[in-house]
Formats: structure tokens, C-alpha cells, sequence
């Protein structure tokens, strides 16, 4: 066979060619859409921290999402033994983060990002999985350029107790 | 809905894999312990619903707003 070829796939943005080393494997998929598996990450411009996080296999299933780092310096995402695991993950510098993001219809100055869902990718492995925050440290919506406020403590002390802590053995 | 009564320390098999046991219950929390293949995400709830909906959302962006936004931030210079 010969060498691996680029794929061209359908985006929302249109056509695109998509080198082999740019494409993601998702072994979970995403949460709601656990069935695709292979991703890749299509800029919009190249000074803006949006991107699109593109199925290889369905054109519609692209995924608004933004780099968090350039809006907020210390945001932090929680990765377990097991998901660490999945992503095969042994250095942070092969780690990549993403946060989806949601635009009010015809409002995108009001864009905010959802910092309780985060997307981490082995850049190196090219492998992703979505790992959702358990603790609710940070917003849902979070909007760029705000103060970030604790989430969790703004609403009653403790207002997670009810779920308890999680354990391992 | 299937319905079952358990008391705590017993189990409830999902077929091969997967293994459900009542630990314990306290007042209104019972605890549940999950004996589940890695390949099997576990979620609570709330947080899988929040994230669904989350990504709902982003795959639903407007595609003149997705190229507004783009244009509204510019990328930390500092990367």
C-alpha cells in the first residue's frame, strides 16, 4: 500500500484535507456522541484562540471549542488514573486543553466557555477524551475577559456534599 | 424501568463486565460501589448532562457567530 494519504473530509466550514497526522482518535468518543471516534482541529484564523473540533466522519459534528490558557492563566483540570491512563499520558507537555464554547444566536460578543467540560489531547499520541470536572470549581459559563469566580462556594457551602466524594480501591 | 431491592452488600450484575454493589445507606445517600471495564466512562447525572448539553451547544454555534467570535479574541501572545 502506499504511504498513507490525506483525507479529505467534509467540515462545517467546508472541505478540508486532512493529513494523517492530524487526525485524533476519541476511544470514548464525545459525551452525546460516543459513537465518533476520530476528530481533527480546524482553525478559523490563525491569531484566535477559537478552533473547531471536527469529526472526521460527520460533517455537522463540529465542536466550538477555545483554548482556555488564553484567557485564563491558571485553570486547572483535574485528570484521573484512569483517564490518564486512556490517554496515555506521562508528560504534561504532550497535553493539550480545550473548553467548548457556547454563542448566544447573533450575540458572539457574549460568547462563553464551559469550563466544567474540558477536552484534553495527548498532542503526541494524538489521542482525546473528554473529562468532565466532578469538584464545581469553575463556571459553566464563563465569560472571557471576567474576574473568575469560584463557582462552587457562591452558592450555599458545601453544595456538593449531597454526591459525596468518589473513592477508589 | 427494571426495577430491583437490594440491601447493602449486595450486588447487581450488568451482564459480564459489570458489577453493581450497595455499599451502604446512610440517611438519604446510599452508597454505591462500581465494578466497571475502563472502556466504560462513568458519569453522575448532573455533570454528564451539563457536559451533553455543553456540547450541544457548541456543535450548534452559528457559523457567521463562530467567525465573529474567532475575530472578537485574539490568541495569548505569551504561548
Amino acid at each position: 500500500m502506499a504511504k498513507k494519504q490525506d483525507r479529505v473530509i467534509q467540515s462545517r466550514i467546508g472541505a478540508l484535507s486532512v493529513p494523517p497526522e492530524r487526525v485524533l482518535h476519541f476511544p470514548r468518543g464525545l459525551i452525546g456522541f460516543e459513537q465518533e471516534r476520530e476528530f481533527t482541529l480546524v482553525q478559523i484564523r490563525e491569531d484566535s484562540p477559537f478552533v473547531i473540533l471536527q469529526s472526521m466522519n460527520d460533517p455537522r459534528l463540529g465542536l466550538m471549542v477555545a483554548d482556555p490558557y488564553s484567557f485564563i492563566q491558571d485553570y486547572d483540570v483535574v485528570v484521573g488514573e484512569a483517564e490518564r491512563k486512556i490517554l496515555r499520558i506521562d508528560n504534561i507537555r504532550q497535553v493539550l486543553v480545550l473548553v467548548t464554547v457556547t454563542i448566544p444566536p447573533g450575540r458572539p460578543q457574549d460568547t462563553t466557555l464551559n469550563l466544567t467540560g474540558p477536552v484534553v489531547i495527548n498532542r503526541e499520541d494524538r489521542v482525546g477524551l473528554q473529562v468532565p470536572q466532578v469538584d464545581a470549581k469553575y463556571p459553566t459559563h464563563y465569560r472571557p475577559g471576567e474576574p473568575l469566580e469560584p463557582a462552587g462556594k457562591a452558592q450555599g457551602q458545601g453544595g456538593d456534599a449531597a454526591s459525596g466524594q468518589d473513592t477508589q480501591d | 424501568m427494571l426495577i430491583l431491592t437490594r440491601r447493602p452488600g449486595e450486588s447487581i450484575h450488568l451482564g459480564d463486565r459489570i458489577k453493581i454493589t450497595v455499599l451502604g445507606v446512610q440517611g438519604k445517600q446510599i452508597k454505591i460501589g462500581l465494578e466497571v471495564p475502563q472502556d466504560v466512562p462513568v458519569y453522575r447525572e448532573e455533570v454528564y448532562l451539563r457536559v451533553l448539553e455543553q456540547n450541544r451547544l457548541a456543535m450548534e454555534a452559528d457559523q457567521q457567530d463562530v467567525f465573529a467570535a474567532a475575530a472578537l479574541w485574539q490568541k495569548n501572545k505569551t504561548e
